[in-house]
């Protein structure tokens, strides 16, 4: 690289190595040395980069006290240089095993693909053997970006990739921080990458010469459907405009275009995938399959008659008494919402759908038909991510949202379902869309309240602190709604919110929120009663929790129960009745085992224990499964049977249940439109997922009343360990 | 069920009935003109009260069959079989006069001792029992499943000896590692033994611990005594080289809980094997009590 040093025309006479040479003043020794074919070893200099000079492996001798770095010094007449003298090699091989001595060998860069430029470097000048003691603070990795790596370990502070994001890309993003060894880049305030305004162009991995920055291959996935895009192809496309060549020339095969015809299925409810798609041409039906029914108790007479036969029960058949805010729309993976009535809705060019697959890997929440011959970009999760975060592709998504889904968004919240269309037209343009990183924080307990948010995308932990631990109050899926008892109270935050996978929000400002409960006093008295209601239940779970010592309570593994199924072993004869009534109860199929943990002379039983911290609901891809009021775990009706929720469930204790039932499936009316008569009835079977439910249909669960020996007994884990302390 | 401090108020309420049917029966006895019997007023009232209480006390059965319908919970219900069934005895006698009677009603007599009899050892079993049973088998497991896990013991016992065979490997034994490693994996080697510890060990396991490991409650096995084989293992581990102890370790925790099971077996039988004689007697006694009232009533 040349230098604005002197006149272009002037030029500069020097000797490197013994060689005459003539090169443009100005010129760097490194350059000269280049141009004439004598090379001189170097880390923190690219040819596309300022010089910084601060590996100083491209020391030369230039005759003066010092040795000097090549790259930043300029050539001077009658410069005499000698780039290979014994004493200027040693001085490398110093610096080397100086770097050596502080990175980890192999890194990743030389595990994978064997061309780290420092450890090449080493090799060639036998600086493998380290004589100087290595750092004793590991420096760490940050995992936190879907498509690089850092390597913090693996850093030379060459600056390189500095430079690359500031001068090459002009994004700003990485920069130095800290001084002596706790000197290390950083992602703009110190960021996690992941969460910082990198957006991906992978410049820096490029620049970087070990393996501090290395491309993070989507591990297991392979997209075999569609045709492969060359670079140029996806730049062309609008979608992809201000996306780095760089980054997509890398991840070749991440992105396939797909060519559907019509009726072709692009993927069914509950299928597990991590892809996203965006339709550029046609459109595409996405509807929910399975029949919208929940698993009911027996009771009444044909509990009397002992009618084994547990059935799935619609709404209107059987309404349960905690569902008084009945959900009109069922939010699913997609920028549309779909009707519990008609689960049907169509997607257009221009829309996004399967994020939240492709991002957390949740299964597919409804099924996906071309309703007209269509082509779609299917991409996996690190293309995704650089979209998201590609500023050109977030406006129009945001635009789109704000045009066609929002209202929808804001009607499917019953509190909202009064809003005027001039309300919410005055709105559009004023909500914000936020997106959070993993476990970045929404807001605390005790701060300010500033703002309502409605979840678009993921799942947002809502937890509450106590003495001596945190209370997970719920996992709020897409379709839910948080922030509004700060709004409505004292101003200030009652629970902690934050991020549990990749969350998207729709923020509403405080002030637009005042005006809501200012124009429509509706929903200010609804939400005025929602909120006194969970504060009310806050504080008597607050004293509940507040005697409790925690610290034993985790050791027994039992903090997180709500609600344990308890047998007094002493008692007990092990008759089962407790587990054939809880058959009895569920059609035959029990919900219980009696089997499990052993605590002194008390068996905790196999059975849903209402979990503090439920992570049965996490990833739900259609938001089914819920706290009640009253914070015990329930299965709403439209549950797809994807399973997920028994997968993680940490002791078993939810179930797969299959359903036979009658009638024309869902998918056969989409064919036909909606409100056909003829479609075909058929019987096929369905799964449900299910978990006890504590019989709620009665006062009492049905293993408890059936123990002849009062050995059963379901109790919350508070008292079950003042028990077990009072003995 | 456990007979505890809750049971005060029944056992109360039981005693008063009592009394009160035994103050009327004083008067009855000392001043009828007649011997008191089953034919008198208070006689038949007190046959009658006897065989309703009988007929409550059956009626649990039922009730344990048809375990979700909402008519009272079963612990009332167990605890009314106890106290009213045991009422009932009493007012039998007060209906015969204290008399055995001769033919069907001495039939009905001894039935319903035996009965009573039955069911007060078997109140006794469920008091004591399942705390014996906590105590004495800490690995239990349901009982149904009992075959079941019988069954993978064997299994994973016969696992541990797969490899100990002349045509693999030359008598070698694959052998567990003795812990978790760093990596929290077990790893396996291979030990190659002596042809004549090998056949003593193929020996042993054939001839010992397979039969009783794949026979149900095989306790006259002489595995099923914990110290016999305790001292069979200690012997095997002297004749085995030190790497194979792992194995051996192994053998010897399958067959403890072995005898786990066998042990919850045969708890579990005596906890549960007096119904066998309470409750068909029962049934008859009510079959044939109805039988006699039937007579008495038609033919006195």
């Amino acid at each position: 690289m040349t230098h604005p040093a002197g006149p272009a025309s002037s030029t500069v006479q020097l000797t490197i190595d013994e060689q005459a040479i003539t090169v443009p003043a100005g010129t760097t020794v490194f350059d000269a040395a280049r141009m004439h074919g004598i090379e001189i070893p170097v880390l923190c200099h690219q040819q596309n980069e300022t010089p910084a000079g601060v590996c100083r492996l491209c020391v030369v001798d230039v005759g003066g006290r010092a040795y000097q770095a090549a790259c930043v010094r300029p050539v001077e007449p009658g410069m005499v240089v000698r780039t290979r003298t014994q004493e200027v090699e040693a001085a490398r091989k110093t610096l080397l095993e100086l770097m050596m001595s502080d990175h980890p060998a192999p890194c990743i860069r030389q595990q994978n693909t064997g061309d780290c430029e420092l450890e090449s470097l080493a090799q060639r000048y036998g600086a493998q053997e380290i004589r100087y003691p290595r750092r004793d603070v590991i420096r760490g990795r940050d995992d936190s970006s879907l498509t690089i790596l850092v390597d913090h370990a693996a850093c030379i502070l060459c600056d390189r990739c500095v430079r690359a994001c500031a001068d090459l890309r002009n994004n700003f993003v990485i920069a130095r921080q800290g001084k002596g060894y706790d000197a290390g880049i950083a992602f703009d305030m110190g960021d996690p990458m992941g969460g910082s305004t990198c957006v991906s162009c992978g410049e820096c991995m490029v620049s970087c010469p070990t393996g501090a920055l290395t491309n993070k291959v989507v591990v297991g996935q392979k997209l075999e459907w569609g045709t492969s895009c060359e670079t140029e192809e996806l730049l062309s496309l609008p979608v992809f405009h201000g996306v780095s060549g760089t980054f997509l020339e890398l991840n070749r095969g991440s992105v396939m275009m797909r060519r559907i015809k019509k009726g072709e299925v692009l993927f069914r409810e509950g299928e597990y995938g991590s892809t996203a798609f965006y339709i550029l041409e046609g459109k595409i039906d996405v509807f929910i399959a399975s029949p919208r029914a929940h698993v009911n108790t027996e009771k009444g007479a044909r509990g009397f008659l002992n009618v084994l036969k547990n059935k799935l029960v619609g709404r209107q058949e059987s309404p349960r008494p905690e569902e008084n805010l009945l959900r009109t729309h069922i939010s699913i993976d997609a920028p549309v919402e779909l009707s519990y009535d008609y689960p049907v809705a169509q997607l257009s060019p221009g829309d996004l759908f399967g994020e939240m697959t492709c991002m957390n890997f949740y299964p597919r929440s409804a099924t996906a038909r071309a309703a007209t011959d269509c082509v779609v970009l299917e991409m996996l999760r690190n293309v995704l991510d650089v979209l998201q975060k590609n500023k050109n592709f977030r406006a129009r998504l945001e635009n789109d949202y704000r045009l066609r889904a929002l209202e929808t968004h804001l009607r499917t919240v019953p509190i909202f379902a009064s809003l005027t269309s001039e309300f919410i037209n005055d709105l559009r343009h004023r909500v914000e869309l936020v997106r959070y990183a993993p476990g970045e924080v929404i807001f605390r307990q005790g701060d300010v309240a500033d703002g309502f948010y409605l979840v678009r995308i993921g799942f947002v932990k809502v937890s509450e602190s106590y003495p001596g631990g945190e209370l997970v109050l719920s996992y709020l899926s897409k379709g839910n709604y948080f922030g509004e008892i700060g709004l409505l109270g004292a101003g200030k935050r009652t629970a902690t919110c934050s991020a549990l996978d990749h969350v998207e929000v729709v923020r509403i400002a405080a002030e637009d929120f005042q005006k809501i409960l200012q124009q429509f006093p509706d929903t200010r008295a609804q939400l005025e009663a929602i909120s006194a209601e969970r504060l009310r239940e806050n504080q008597a779970r607050f004293q509940r929790v507040s005697t409790v010592p925690v610290e034993e309570f985790l050791r027994q593994g039992l903090m997180e129960a709500q609600n344990l199924l308890v047998l007094d072993l002493d008692r007990c004869t092990r008759c089962d009745q407790c587990v054939t009534a809880c058959a009895d109860s569920h059609g035959g199929v029990t919900r219980l085992i009696r089997d499990g943990l052993r605590l002194d002379r008390y068996l905790i039983a196999t059975s849903c224990r209402h979990c503090r911290d439920p992570l049965c609901m996490v990833g739900c891809p259609v938001g089914a499964i819920r706290r009640q009021n009253s914070l015990e775990v329930i299965i709403e009706d439209w549950c797809i049977g994807c399973g997920l929720c028994a997968n993680n469930c940490p002791y078993g204790n939810i179930n797969l249940q299959e359903f036979r039932v009658d009638g024309p499936a869902n998918e056969e009316l989409v064919l036909l439109g909606e409100g056909q008569e003829h479609a075909k009835k058929r019987a096929r079977v369905v799964r449900k997922a299910t978990s006890c439910n504590l019989c709620n249909d009665y006062p009492e669960p049905s293993c408890v009343y059936a123990c002849p020996h009062d050995a059963a007994h379901r109790v919350s884990a508070t008292d079950f360990f003042n028990q077990m302390v009072k003995k | 069920m456990r007979i505890d401090h809750t049971h005060r108020p029944s056992a109360f309420w039981t005693t008063v009935l009592f009394l009160v049917a035994a103050l009327a029966y004083v008067p009855y006895a000392l001043f009828s003109r007649r011997a008191p019997s089953g034919s008198s007023a208070l006689g038949l009232a007190y046959g009658i009260a006897g065989y309703g209480l009988m007929i409550f006390a059956a009626l649990l059965s039922l009730r344990k069959k048809y375990r979700i319908w909402r008519i009272g919970r079963a612990q009332t219900w167990m605890r009314g079989h106890l106290w009213l069934g045991l009422l009932s005895y009493p007012l039998i006698f007060f209906h015969a006069g204290f008399s055995a009677g001769h033919g069907l009603a001495r039939l009905l007599m001894v039935i319903l001792s035996v009965v009573v009899v039955s069911g007060i050892i078997g109140a006794a079993l469920q008091h004591y029992m399942p705390r014996l049973m906590t105590e004495r088998v800490p690995m239990e497991t349901i009982y149904n499943q009992i075959d079941r896990v019988q069954k993978q013991l064997l299994s994973e016992a016969d696992q541990l000896l797969a490899s100990l065979s002349p045509e693999k490997s030359e008598y070698g034994l694959i052998v567990p590692a003795s812990g978790p490693t760093e990596t929290m994996t077990t790893t396996s080697t291979l030990v190659r033994l002596a042809a004549a510890t090998s056949l003593k060990l193929r020996e042993t396991y054939d001839q010992t611990i397979r039969p009783y490991l794949a026979h149900r409650g095989s306790h006259r096995q002489t595995m099923a005594d914990r110290h016999t084989s305790k001292a069979m293992f200690a012997q095997l581990r002297t004749v085995t080289p030190e790497s194979v102890r792992p194995l051996i370790d192994d053998l010897e925790n399958i067959c403890e809980e072995k005898r786990d099971l066998d042990r919850q077996s045969r708890l579990h039988r005596v906890l549960h094997g007096w119904l066998l004689v309470h409750i068909p007697l029962a049934y008859l006694l009510l079959a044939l009590a109805a039988v006699h009232a039937i007579m008495a009533l038609r033919y006195s």
